[in-house]
């Protein structure tokens, strides 16, 4: 080792050396042998090549890309040597590079091992999927039973939407190798979006079993939990892979996520600044802030930052669109987001949520149809043939196709079905349970007026047309109640602390609540008020049966367990109108408020004790968000065509039993 | 009390050796089953010093079902695994010692795949040593079996002070180099600490083929020489480890502690390396000692020793497991919370089955560990 490598044999000698070294994870004598040979030829490339890979085995990625782009301007530099700039370049996320680089590689030596998987990998990260596809089958021929080709390429295949072939790859790599972390991950994610999410979570702890360190098995494993509803569960993985990871995008805006869905908006929306932070290039962490920013009443900022995400490009591009567009609507802004909503078609015209948004705000037409029935013969993932059966349904009713359209809806319903878990028994149960109120201390305040009712039975219609009225404040739907009825004993106090801030010297805050707490409600605040939205039995049955709900509504699904559903809900409200004091308690009938808006409007406002106002007739002029699935339509004035459509579809609707 | 209150509180009271009333401390604050992790993994530490295992490991279970991803406390678990003597799942989590901070750039990257386990026939294994020479002399027991599961080519790179015995054993390996140097070509890869796992080694597979190194007879000849005139029995003595090992001050001691060990007709001689051994100097009064550390060239003299000695008295220190590896005989001074490989609870080792285990009954009590081999050694002299 001591000789020096001066004369060219002596020099090839050494390198050699300092190759084998390498390999046997031997860096200090690799590296004093890779600097002899520097020393007597400044810049021989295979020394500065060994030495990139060395400080890249240790971490350093910027000084082992300088190394390596060093050899590379070497005139016989091979192409391994660009093979492995290539790699280096885009753990880097310098994807332009790396695309040169792989490139040149390929040009020079096709059958490379490796050299067609590098460049396959950048393709994908470039988003040209289908070069990528083709880099990798490539790459496949020449390695056929490489366990991380056969990985990249159910990845891209998966980009393509081509689920089938993907799960393929990861099952093939996984019988090669079965002690491989990435393929299990891959397939949580696939089974998560196929709505399997006992699957998905299994294969997610599979994968950190293996390997512990894996980001986006924890991702996948939460988003399986969040699925099931377990968000407690959920945000205790990402707490575990932020434990390695402080600065992961996507697990820090998939924690904002948790902890709304926890009824921690604050909370949220400080995980979502720090996700943005920490991964200022993440579509994902974007879009979570504008949904946190949006769900705290910040409405510009909300836009703003959808708006970004939707320009990353990424995997989220498509929601934030969405996001973006629905959010105009609920500020009132409708024609700015038909706009929006029509440039997102352009960039992504295969994205069924897009084409089902826009069809919530303007007519169907026969080639809109055709375009979706096109779709739809493509389409794979349930959860994107369901958006697409429920698209459908409501085009082709609107164009008096009713056949088809029920038979639309009625396979949208059943493919949504399929994705929850809903135990009919146990809900009837905790309906007529509810009758059995707790004593609890009471809060004697006025300040809370309660909007309770069915589904689809316009209690953000009546919120909308009070909230106008300038002594009253439209809180929307408030997390409070629901979370606070695990703790009866404290909701009164608990619940006026967390709302009066929001009344702001008003005299009462709106708030829409399940019908399952009012009992409760009334014994913890023995001074609130309800008002109770009623509507006829056959036009609810047929808006929730034709309805892609947002929230979280699973009874809706099937037409049986729907109907049991809003008979037993109804007999509920029933009791609570029999039970709870007359004059704290009002029953408006949607119908008579679509037929006769001033004189309904009139009476509510009696009711709470409140002059005219004149505003309420314009609610739909309202400066700020309604939210809630079809709040958009609170942005025009009423018609009557809302009423009947059941008695228009009877015949249908019988057949369903609805 | 607040949690850091408690945490502070803990930690002052498990600093003036109060350990039992630290962990009290903070079990009832975690009595809820809430609070940091760090908080819990201390609680584990305390607990396994008040030697409650089940309980330590139920904790350390809990925090890597919790955090998977950390791999520190992946460590602590197995370290507690293997001590309670779980083999099967003690290895799985063993392979987390390179993640620890004070760890991740000792771990030696090589450009192979590990070995598994799995039979290659035809292809070539790197097997290389790694942490101190008491681990090597350990775990060399393994390379027979190694060569046997795998059908491999076997390729040995083992520390330089410990290549000659390595060599002289065979140990059914191919082909030795000292640590560092350039091996031949080779497809596979595992560190020697990384066998057990391969080789799913469990407790009742040991000793194992006894002894399995082998001493150069020429020193041995040296050594029977140089020790004829001594009265026996006699004992080799080795009262400190290297200073350097992040557990001595738990593990080491000074000859002076060794005092009630003197008595007529034993002799001492010493195998003691390093800046302790000139302690040997100065020997306690009534303890008949040679000192023959100066002596001591390499590991061959120290495996001649055991061949002529009739026992060590030793630190956990690699002597202990040279004499066990050679048929020597060694009683081991242990501390209340030995390292995993002494096991619990009992005063032998599967490791080496002439080997015999004194252990502090209660944290940092030598002298009763010291009076407890006093009384052996006069046992073991009478009946010479």
């Amino acid at each position: 080792m001591s000789t020096s490598p001066a004369s060219p044999q002596a020099l090839q000698d050494a390198l050699s050396r300092a190759n084998q070294h390498w390999n046997a994870g031997q860096l200090g004598p690799a590296e004093q042998l890779c600097q002899q040979v520097l020393a007597a030829w400044p810049g021989q490339p295979d020394a500065l090549h060994l030495l990139g890979l060395m400080a890249h085995g240790l971490g350093n990625l910027d000084l082992a890309i300088q190394h390596v782009r060093a050899a590379c301007q070497a005139p016989r530099a091979p192409a391994l040597y660009f093979s492995n700039l290539a790699e280096m370049c885009r753990q880097r996320g310098l994807l332009a590079e790396a695309e040169t680089a792989g490139r040149r590689a390929v040009s020079m030596n096709n059958a490379l091992p490796g050299a067609w998987n590098n460049l396959g990998i950048i393709l994908q990260e470039r988003g040209s999927y289908a070069e990528s596809r083709s880099c990798l089958e490539r790459s496949l021929t020449l390695h056929p039973d490489n366990v991380e080709v056969l990985n990249n390429l159910g990845n891209t295949c998966l980009r393509l939407g081509l689920v089938a072939e993907a799960e393929r790859h990861w099952q093939r790599a996984l019988a090669l190798r079965p002690g491989y972390a990435q393929p299990h991950s891959n397939l949580a994610f696939l089974l998560n979006a196929r709505g399997e999410h006992d699957r998905a979570a299994e294969h997610a702890q599979e994968a950190i079993d293996i390997e512990p360190r894996l980001a986006d098995a924890y991702v996948n494993l939460a988003a399986a939990e969040t699925a099931r509803g377990r968000h407690t569960q959920a945000l205790h993985w990402l707490d575990g892979l932020l434990v390695f990871a402080p600065g992961h995008g996507i697990g820090l805006a998939a924690r904002a996520m948790a902890l709304q869905a926890l009824g921690q908006p604050e909370a949220a929306l400080d995980a979502a600044r720090r996700a943005v932070e920490a991964a200022p290039h993440s579509d994902e962490a974007r879009n979570m802030l504008g949904l946190c920013l949006r769900d705290s009443g910040r409405t510009e900022p909300a836009l703003a930052a959808f708006a970004e995400a939707r320009s990353l490009g990424g995997p989220a591009a498509p929601r934030a669109a969405l996001n973006h567009a629905t959010l105009l609507a609920e500020t009132g802004r409708v024609a700015e987001a038909r706009q929006a909503l029509a440039a997102a078609l352009v960039v992504h015209p295969r994205v069924g949520a897009l084409w089902h948004a826009s069809l919530e705000m303007q007519p169907a037409d026969a080639e809109v149809v055709e375009r979706l029935d096109a779709l739809l013969a493509e389409a794979e993932a349930p959860q994107e043939r369901l958006v697409l059966h429920f698209a459908l349904g409501k085009a082709l009713l609107e164009l008096g196709e009713d056949d088809r359209g029920f038979h639309h809806l009625g396979a949208g319903n059943a493919l949504k079905r399929a994705t929850l878990r809903y135990d009919a028994g146990a809900m009837a149960a905790g309906l007529r349970a509810a009758r059995e109120v707790p004593e609890v201390p009471g809060e004697a305040d006025p300040l809370p007026v309660f909007i309770l009712g069915l589904p689809r039975a316009g209690m953000a219609l009546v919120e909308q047309v009070l909230a106008a009225h300038p002594s009253l404040h439209g809180a929307g739907a408030l997390p409070h109640v629901a979370a606070l009825a695990a703790r009866p004993e404290a909701l009164g106090a608990e619940y006026l602390a967390r709302v009066r801030p929001l009344a702001e010297g008003r005299r009462h805050v709106l708030d829409r609540v399940p019908l399952l707490h009012a009992g409760l409600l009334h014994r913890a605040l023995p001074a609130a008020r309800f008002i109770h939205v009623a509507r006829d039995a056959l036009d609810l049955g047929f808006a929730c049966h034709a309805r892609l709900f947002a929230e979280d509504l699973p009874f809706a699904y099937e037409p049986g367990e729907l109907r049991a559903y809003l008979t037993e809900a109804s007999a509920l409200a029933e009791h609570w109108r029999a039970s709870l004091p007359a004059a704290q308690w009002l029953e408006v009938r949607y119908e008579d408020l679509v037929r006769d808006l001033e004189g309904q409007a009139r009476r509510m406002l009696e009711f709470l004790g409140l002059p005219w106002h004149a505003g309420c007739l314009a609610f739909h002029r309202r400066r700020g968000r309604v939210a809630g699935t079809g709040a958009w339509r609170l942005r025009t004035p009423l018609d009557a065509g809302r009423i009947g459509l059941g008695q228009r579809y009877a015949g249908h609707l019988a057949a369903l039993g609805l | 009390m607040t949690l850091e209150e408690a945490e502070q509180q803990a930690r002052a009271l498990a600093g003036a050796g109060h350990v039992e009333q630290a962990a009290q401390v903070l079990q009832q604050v975690l009595a809820g089953g809430n609070g940091p992790a760090p908080m819990w993994r201390f609680l584990a530490v305390l607990l396994k010093h008040l030697h409650r295992m089940e309980d330590a490991k139920a904790i350390q279970d809990m925090l890597v079902r919790h955090f998977p991803g950390d791999l520190p406390m992946r460590f602590d678990l197995a370290e507690t695994l293997l001590l309670t003597g779980d083999f099967r799942r003690g290895w799985r989590e063993y392979r987390w010692r390179y993640s620890l901070d004070h760890t991740k750039a000792m771990e030696r990257r090589v450009q192979r795949q590990r070995w598994e386990g799995e039979a290659v026939p035809g292809r070539t294994l790197l097997v290389h040593d790694e942490q101190g020479y008491g681990d090597t002399f350990q775990f060399l027991r393994l390379l027979p079996e190694t060569r046997r599961r795998s059908g491999a080519r076997l390729v040995l790179e083992v520390n330089h002070e410990t290549l000659e015995l390595a060599r002289r054993s065979g140990l059914g390996v191919d082909e030795m180099l000292p640590r560092g140097t350039l091996p031949p070509p080779f497809d596979l890869h595992c560190e020697m600490m990384s066998l057990p796992q391969a080789l799913g080694l469990r407790l009742e597979d040991l000793p194992g083929p006894m002894p399995y190194l082998l001493p150069d007879p020429a020193r041995v000849a040296k050594w029977r020489d140089r020790l004829a005139g001594l009265p026996r029995p006699i004992v080799a003595l080795c009262w400190a480890g290297r200073p350097t090992h992040h557990n001595d001050a738990n593990r080491s001691m000074t000859l002076a502690d060794l005092a009630p060990l003197g008595m007529p007709g034993v002799s001492f001689i010493t195998v003691q390396k390093g800046p302790a051994a000139e302690q040997a100097k100065a020997p306690p009064p009534g303890m008949a000692m040679t000192p023959t550390s100066d002596e001591i060239l390499d590991f061959d003299d120290t495996a001649a020793i055991a061949q002529v000695a009739d026992l060590l008295i030793s630190v956990d220190s690699s002597p202990v497991h040279l004499f066990g590896a050679t048929g020597g005989a060694a009683w081991v001074m242990l501390p209340h919370l030995p390292d995993w490989r002494w096991l619990l609870g009992r005063d032998n080792t599967p490791w080496y089955p002439r080997h015999r285990l004194f252990r502090q009954p209660r944290p940092g009590d030598w002298p009763a560990v010291v009076q407890a081999m006093a009384q052996a050694l006069a046992t073991l002299r009478d009946a010479a």
